[in-house]
């Protein structure tokens, strides 16, 4: 039987928020925002991109006033392949629902499922 | 609220500290960005999220269950020996073997964590929850029998009597003869490296003939901790699947099984004859179940013969696994059950491989897809 491995919805839609703006350095809670998704479920799949290399991370330089220092991401090189290619793979729906942001339900697994049978 | 929120914060600080530096940051973004969010539920919500991934990356969850388990073998330990000094009669030679075998036990169970975490037969253990909970729940369920015979041996004023008559010098003896043994191992694979495995397990064979022929009790619970262990390390060839379907129908059998003793038995053994049917219908019929079981949820693909092989494998060992777990539980609650952990195991097997044959050709068809990396990936 031969296995297929795609991203998850929800991390189609990180992916998706992060392509948008590649140069930028993005922070936490401005993708839950924009992705919809809890700090919860957008955490674990920021960790896991980052250990796939796919995503960098970084601490803000300097010290702002008012507030601590954010830790920011942005999508190393080969990670933006990895994301417009995965991003234009997707079955519709799910690549609409990454893109707007409007993921279904986060961290459900019926997402992933439903994506995985779309795309099978 | 406010309160709340501020003690929400304080948690995830300390539990930061408690992961690696390589984790760390990752909470300590969570709770940076904490200020942004709006006062109230949401910032609640988004510390909680914090929190989580948190006890997700220093898999907190894993070491508070290692840690019980430890906590648990441990106190069972100290209650083992406490009770076999207390016991009645003293400067007796049987009572002083009966505390020695305790000792032995309680270094036993003092090495059973650090060979269940070291990478071979015995450990680390499966990733899958079922063969945690196996595991930790097999290791209690020892811990638990230990007990209650050392409680036993307390009651009846004497120790563990073996299969003959209570002798020092034969005492004596099985113990040099069965050290002798295990040095011999160590010696042999220290100085011939080269040696054939045969030989080797020919002499371990030897040497647990010895054990079990002076300590029948403590080498049949060693049996089984080995058993527990290898069935549910990363190594095992028992499928999760066969795992899961023997230990639940092992359980129920076991259960089942004390029901009719406890129902059956009366003052005169009347039903002796029938609560022994019994108890050896019932686990046969599970473990048949529980091999057919483990044959049908054997799925792949590949050639038909191998994998027909492969469905009546797990059907054997998923009855196996029934068996022995139907043996440990009814000899948990009647201790004059404990032929069952023999009995149980090979009954078991014979089940297993009767329902895995029968349900060798009919397998389930596969599924069509799992989710799996928390949430990051689908794979079909």
């Amino acid at each position: 039987m031969s296995r297929r491995t795609a991203f998850s919805a929800q991390t189609l839609a990180v992916l998706a928020a992060l392509t948008a703006r590649p140069s930028d350095w993005r922070h936490g809670y401005d993708l839950a925002r924009e992705t919809g998704l809890k700090s919860g479920t957008l955490y674990p799949i920021l960790v896991r991109l980052a250990d796939r290399e796919i995503v960098q991370a970084c601490w803000e330089e300097g010290e702002p006033a008012g507030r601590p220092r954010r830790h920011l991401y942005r999508l190393t090189t080969d990670g933006l392949a990895a994301a417009a290619a995965a991003l234009a793979v997707a079955p519709a729906p799910a690549a609409r629902a990454a893109r707007s942001g409007r993921v279904a339900r986060p961290g459900r697994a019926a997402a992933p499922r439903r994506l995985a049978r779309e795309g099978s | 609220m406010e309160r709340l929120t501020w003690m929400l914060a304080g948690l995830l600080c300390t539990a930061a500290r408690l992961l690696p530096p390589g984790s760390r940051e990752w909470t300590e973004a969570v709770r940076a960005e904490a200020g942004q969010v709006p006062a109230g539920w949401p910032r609640l919500g988004w510390l909680a999220g914090g929190l989580w991934l948190a006890v997700r990356e220093a898999k907190m969850m894993r070491m508070v269950v290692y840690w019980l388990g430890v906590g648990m073998v441990a106190a069972t330990a100290a209650w083992a020996v406490r009770l076999s000094w207390h016991a009645s009669p003293h400067a007796h030679p049987l009572v002083v073997t009966d505390r020695v075998r305790v000792l032995v036990g309680v270094a036993a169970l003092a090495g059973l964590p650090w060979a269940g975490r070291r990478r071979g037969w015995f450990g680390p253990v499966g990733t899958s929850i079922t063969a945690r909970l196996v595991r930790v729940g097999g290791c209690a369920a020892l811990c638990g029998l230990g007990m209650a015979v050392v409680r036993m041996d307390r009651d009846i004023g004497g120790g563990p009597h073996g299969a003959a008559p209570f002798s020092l010098p034969r005492e004596i003896a099985a113990g040099v003869v069965l050290g002798a043994a295990l040095a011999a191992l160590a010696v042999i694979r220290a100085i011939r490296p080269q040696t054939e495995a045969s030989a080797l397990w020919v002499l371990t064979g030897m040497a647990g003939v010895v054990a079990f022929a002076l300590v029948p009790l403590q080498a049949l619970v060693i049996v089984y901790v080995a058993g527990i262990l290898a069935a549910t390390s990363r190594r095992s060839p028992v499928a999760n699947a066969s795992l899961a379907a023997g230990a639940m129908t092992g359980l129920a059998a076991g259960l089942a099984a004390a029901l009719a003793v406890y129902e059956l038995n009366t003052p005169d053994d009347r039903y002796v004859d029938l609560i022994l049917l019994a108890i050896l219908a019932i686990t046969f019929l599970l473990a048949t179940l529980a091999g057919a079981a483990a044959s049908w949820l054997r799925s792949g693909s590949g050639d038909p013969t191998d994998l027909r092989e492969a469905r009546l494998r797990q059907g054997l060992l998923a009855g196996s696994v029934a068996g022995a777990v139907c043996g440990l539980v009814i000899t948990n609650f009647v201790a004059v059950a404990v032929f069952m952990m023999i009995i149980g195991p090979l009954l078991g097997a014979a089940g297993g491989a009767l329902g895995g044959t029968v349900a060798a050709d009919h397998p389930r068809s596969p599924r069509a897809a799992r989710s799996w990396a928390a949430g990051l990936f689908v794979r079909s």
